[in-house]
Parts: structure tokens; C-alpha cells; sequence
């Protein structure tokens, strides 16, 4: 099983650097169990950066003005119609999930995003925001606590005999 | 009293692309325009760095077109510092560059601007997608797409260090120099390139000029703008993306002047509009005169189009006959239909794959001779290049130390903000009658927008068929009246 860990957005943007930061902050924990990465690319061209991978979690920054600076949706893609959450970076993964399946790209077969809401994510050099800030230990908890489900239930599959070679990365035993 | 229709995509909430209708009190449009908000704050963030790290930070303001950004910048340093790059640098840089407008050209053509050509204006929404265009066009060249895409990707990544934040162009120079082993890729990715090139001209015309609606739609007077045209130049007013002179030349083609970039700012200002934090860039040597095109009007175009229009040809022998197909089909040059900017892109993916073969195929490519050491004081420094979208320059000026005390950046969907004004401001007056608002504006809107493909604030891009847009008609009082949602 290969799991992805995407950190989405710029990190010279105030606010937009959120999903950048989470993944920094889970890199070290998850070595080995996921290939952390980090993108300022939007669209078609993340088409690159999931192929190949089972399982991926994208954390990026939304800005809906519904929710409190700091609150984390989390969306299941299998969950997500045509038009993705207001991702500032117009992801559209079901999309690309779609164009993968149709080329017969390999792609991951489950997908998590992590949108975060955030402030100001349009002035460069801007800090980011404080409740922005105070959120991120949460939300990289999140991430190392979803990778570890994944990596259980992989474990549990290989365990009733469908897989196994991995059980031994698995954290703790 | 007047009344306002908004046009807003929702998926940005805030800062992003919104075109406002202004009806007046006979319901008829009174004017209507495109507002895209810019990143803020980036004067302020710059000032102070040091000037080396330019190409580094403006990379990383956008994810669309970071080597583009990271190429401009280094120019400004090279004039900055009073340092020309040896050949060999000055020749890896082009051809690094040259992967990379054939990689966006083709993700743009097939799969941003596929929708609207290869998939076609009046098919089913539902079809007016990437899936759509792979359903049109065979699941082998959209494989083949992807494919491109990645080698090319690869070659930049592994000549430039990475493709999202390259760490490769410095004053005077790169940062090292191309393997033989390494050369040898590029000369097998621009074979495949190349072939790609063939491949989607092909389609193009299979799809697209087979079919007389489409062509219709194309030389269709809602998509005609006369206006100036202005692009990179080779000595011989050849298509240039790296290096060159900028040309302009008028509603009928004639030159206007040819000058070197750093004078720029004689002959291009930038004209500001009380609605809009955007500003509209025009010819000096014309002058403002409004929303308006043709001779006495400044408003000009860059871009695919714009640069076949204001060179006098392409530097590659297969682009150089992609071109004649393309002027002799339509008429020109000048060409003056916005959405023959897709094909004008094939022209240029062909030229820009060429060129890199050739580049890669010359022996001096290998040089370990690719840094010459700045020892000037720095001053000033304007850096151009042509961006897939458009002419993009970075002007930087500094103190004694090199610290930056002034930077400017125009990025393509500035110098291109009047001409789009124009054709939403066309769009709207053929399609806004008071709260009758034809659904068919949307479209003819997201169509025009797609063609010159303008990055809102350097900042994001939205995929085809996936710009929801709400038009919101208000009466005189400010009641919403009427209400059309494409999401």
C-alpha cells in the first residue's frame, strides 16, 4: 500500500500556506508509512503528483466565510459530487479521478481532503492567522491518526490472508 | 438608476474573477467588465530581500506558471548585475524553457481549452469536460498527453532542480551545467515532442476545422477584436519565448516599433480604472481612448495569437508551416479572431519542441562554461519573457548591497486586461437584454476567458467546464430579480 500525504498552497500567502505547514509538521512522524509531498499546483496537473499511490490525504485551504477561521471538513472523495468544496486551488479531484480511470493511470482508490477554513489567503508575506495557526496541531493529529487507521486496516486485511508483507511497518507493532 | 449584474464564481469566494453588468433604465447594457483582484502585498514583501532570491520567491507566487516567473526574474538579475550569461547558459535556459511551454500549451490545449473546441460549444454540459475531450480525441492520445507531460516534466525537473520551484537561473548564469546523459534525454523528449506536436495539429483539424460551425464560431464577429498585437522577437522577427526584442504592430500588421525590453516602460503604460484593482496596460506611442479596439485606439493583445501576429513568422520548419496553414486558412496576419488563440498554441507547442531539439542537439549545450560572476554594483533590472499566457516582466531595483528597494511585476493577464475587456463587455451587450439574461452568456463568456486563459492573481486556475458561475440581475432598488446559477 502506498499513502500519500499532499500539503497544498503557497506559503508566501498569509493563510494559504495551512495545507504546506501540515505537512511539515507529520513528514517526520510518517516516514515510511507516507510519502509526504507539498504543491502549489492546481487542476489537471496534480493528475502527476497522485498517480500511483492507494490512498491520499489532500490538506489545502478553503475560504468559505461559513465556518470559523481553523474548522477542518473533511471530505471523503467517493462522498464528493462533480464540484468539489470551494478548494482554492479548484482541485476538482473526482475529475481527476475520472480523467485517471479512463486513461487506466493508477490512482488512488480512496482519497481524503482536509480543507481547512482560513482568513486571508490572498496577501503575500501576510502571517498566517492565529486561530489558523492554533489549528494546525489538531489537523496534523488527524492526518497521522487517518494514515494509522489505514495502515491497521490494511494490516487487518492482511491478517484474513489478502495481503501481508507491510504488516511490518506498521507503527508499534 | 442603473442596475448591476454580477457574474461571480462561486468556487472562489473572494478574490477572484467577477464580470459586473451596469443596465441602464431602459434594461440595456450600459457597460459590463471583468474584475480580477491581484495577490496582495507583493511590494511590500520584496523590499528589503536580496535580489538573488527573486527568482526563488516569485516562483513560488504561482503554481501555474512558476518557471516562467523564475525565468523572468532571472533576466532582471542578469541586467540587474550588468552580467551576460555565457552561451552555453544562455542556450540551457532556452531550451529549459522551451519544455516548459510545451508541456503547459499541451495541458492547456487538451484539457482547458479542449472542452470548447475538441468537445465543441453546443454539446451537452455534461460532455463539456476532460472526459469529454479524451472520449473525442481517443484514449491513446490522451494517454499520450499525460505521457508528454511527464517526460518533459522529468527533463526540467532534472535540469532545473525542481519543476514547481526551480533553483537553476542566477545572475550571470545557472546553477550548473547539462550532463551529455542528460542531453541525450532532451534530444529523445523533443523527438516525442514534436511528434506530439504533429498529433494535436491533426486532431485539430480533424475535430475543429472539418467542422464548419466551428470555424463559424471562430471567425465569428463576438470573438473579433482589431486591436495592436505585441511579442518577443528573434532577429529575424521570429516567434521568441526566452530572449528577444518586443515588436508591436498595428490592426493591419504593420510594425509599429521594435524595441529592446528594458524599454518597456516607454512605450507601455498602464491605464487605471476606478472599479478595478487591475491595471490596464496600453501603447504609449497610441494612447488611451477607452474600451475600444482599432488603429487609434492603444489596446493590445499577448499571447499564442498575439505572438504569431506580431512576429513575421516561426523560427522551426514544421511551426513555420503550421503557421502558413493557419494564416492562409483564416486570413492575416494579423488574425484577429480571440479564439483562433488555440490553434495559434499547436503553432507554438510545434515551434517550442522544435526548438528545443535543435538546442539540445548543439555541442555547445554540455558546456561546463555556464556562470559568469556579477562584479558590477547593481541598479535596476527588467526581465522579460514571453509566459505560455502572454509577455511577462519583472522590473527590480535595488540599494548598493543588492537589497531590493522596488519590485514590479506585469504578468500577461495585465497587458491582456483591456482586449478581454472587451470581448466581455461584447459578450454582454449581444446577450443582456434588462433581466433577460441569455444562458448563452455564460458560455460565451467562460469561451472568451478560456482563450486568453488568464491567471487570476498569478494565482489559480480553473478546469474546463468547472468555472460555476452565479449572474445575479438586481433591479434599481437592489432586489434580486433574476437569478441564473451554473454550478
Amino acid at each position: 500500500m502506498r499513502v500519500l500525504v499532499l500539503g497544498l498552497g503557497n506559503d508566501l500567502a498569509g493563510d494559504d500556506a495551512a495545507g504546506l505547514l501540515v505537512a511539515r509538521a507529520v513528514r517526520e512522524d510518517l516516514r515510511g508509512l507516507a510519502d509526504v509531498a507539498e504543491s502549489g499546483a492546481s487542476g489537471i496537473a496534480l493528475i502527476e503528483e497522485l498517480a500511483g499511490y492507494d490512498r491520499v490525504i489532500v490538506v489545502d485551504a478553503i475560504r468559505t466565510g461559513r465556518r470559523p477561521p481553523g474548522e477542518v471538513v473533511e471530505l471523503d472523495l467517493r462522498d464528493v459530487g462533480p464540484v468539489v468544496a470551494p478548494s482554492l486551488h479548484q482541485a476538482g479531484l473526482p475529475e481527476l479521478a475520472a480523467v485517471a480511470a479512463r486513461l487506466g493511470l493508477a490512482f488512488p482508490e480512496h482519497s481524503i481532503v482536509m480543507a481547512v477554513e482560513v482568513l486571508d489567503p490572498y496577501t503575500i508575506g501576510a502571517p498566517v492567522s492565529a486561530p489558523v495557526r492554533r489549528a494546525l496541531p489538531e489537523i496534523a493529529r488527524r492526518v497521522r491518526a487517518q494514515v494509522r487507521r489505514w495502515w491497521n486496516e490494511d494490516a487487518a486485511r492482511g491478517a484474513s490472508g489478502r495481503t501481508g508483507e507491510r504488516r511490518a511497518r506498521l507503527p508499534g507493532g | 438608476m442603473s442596475s448591476e449584474i454580477l457574474i461571480d464564481p462561486i468556487t472562489r469566494l473572494e478574490g477572484h474573477g467577477r464580470i459586473h453588468i451596469f443596465l441602464d433604465d431602459d434594461g440595456e447594457v450600459d457597460r459590463a467588465y471583468l474584475q480580477i483582484p491581484e495577490l496582495r502585498g507583493f511590494e511590500a514583501f520584496a523590499r528589503g530581500r536580496r535580489a538573488e532570491d527573486m527568482p526563488q520567491i516569485t516562483s513560488r507566487i504561482c503554481g501555474v506558471c512558476p518557471m516562467a516567473h523564475h525565468m523572468a526574474g532571472t533576466k532582471a538579475l542578469d541586467d540587474l548585475y550588468h552580467v551576460e550569461p555565457p552561451p552555453a547558459a544562455a542556450k540551457v535556459r532556452e531550451m529549459v524553457y522551451d519544455a516548459f511551454i510545451v508541456e503547459d500549451h499541451a495541458l492547456h490545449f487538451f484539457f482547458l481549452g479542449g472542452p470548447d473546441f475538441v468537445v465543441g460549444p453546443s454539446a451537452p454540459k455534461a460532455e463539456r469536460n476532460v472526459l469529454g475531450v479524451i472520449g473525442k480525441v481517443g484514449l491513446e492520445v490522451g494517454k499520450e498527453v499525460i505521457a508528454v507531460r511527464k517526460e518533459l516534466r522529468g527533463l526540467i525537473s532534472d535540469a532545473a532542480g525542481k519543476v514547481i520551484h526551480p533553483v537553476f537561473g542566477l545572475p550571470g548564469g545557472i546553477s550548473r551545467p547539462v550532463s551529455s546523459e542528460l542531453r541525450e534525454r532532451f534530444v529523445a523528449g523533443a523527438a516525442r515532442a514534436v511528434e506530439f506536436g504533429k498529433l494535436a495539429l491533426q486532431v485539430f483539424r480533424d475535430v475543429v476545422l472539418s467542422n464548419q460551425a466551428y470555424v463559424d464560431l471562430v471567425t465569428s464577429e463576438a470573438y473579433t477584436h482589431r486591436t495592436y498585437y505585441l511579442g518577443l522577437v528573434d532577429e529575424r522577427h521570429r516567434v521568441s519565448y526566452y530572449d528577444g526584442r518586443l515588436r508591436v504592430v498595428d490592426p493591419d500588421g504593420a510594425e509599429l516599433i521594435t524595441f529592446p525590453a528594458r524599454e518597456y516602460l516607454d512605450h507601455v503604460a498602464e491605464h487605471v480604472e476606478p472599479w478595478s484593482y487591475l491595471k490596464f496596460c496600453y501603447l504609449k506611442d497610441v494612447g488611451w481612448k477607452g474600451f475600444t479596439d482599432g488603429a487609434d485606439s492603444g489596446v493590445f493583445a499577448v499571447a499564442p495569437l498575439a505572438r504569431l501576429n506580431a512576429s513575421e513568422g516561426m523560427s522551426t520548419p514544421l511551426a513555420q508551416e503550421a503557421y502558413e496553414e493557419l494564416v492562409s486558412t483564416l486570413g492575416g496576419p494579423p488574425v484577429h479572431y480571440t479564439l483562433a488563440t488555440h490553434w495559434a498554441r499547436l503553432v507554438e507547442l510545434v515551434n517550442a519542441a522544435e526548438r528545443m531539439g535543435e538546442l539540445a542537439a548543439d555541442p555547445e549545450i554540455t558546456s561546463p562554461e555556464v556562470r559568469r560572476i556579477p562584479t558590477e554594483i547593481p541598479t535596476e533590472g527588467i526581465g522579460v519573457v514571453e509566459a505560455p499566457r502572454g509577455t511577462l516582466i519583472h522590473h527590480y531595483a535595488t540599494d548598493e548591497r543588492g537589497l531590493i528597494t522596488q519590485a514590479n511585476l506585469i504578468v500577461a493577464t495585465q497587458n491582456n486586461a483591456a482586449r478581454i475587456a472587451l470581448s466581455v463587455d461584447k459578450a454582454a451587450r449581444a446577450l443582456v437584454h434588462g433581466a433577460d439574461v441569455d444562458e448563452g452568456l455564460l458560455n460565451r463568456v467562460e469561451m472568451a476567458f478560456r482563450a486568453y486563459d488568464p491567471c487570476f492573481g498569478c494565482a489559480t486556475h480553473a478546469l474546463p467546464g468547472q468555472m460555476p458561475l452565479i449572474v445575479e440581475v438586481r433591479d434599481s432598488s437592489g432586489a434580486l430579480v433574476r437569478e441564473l446559477r451554473r454550478d
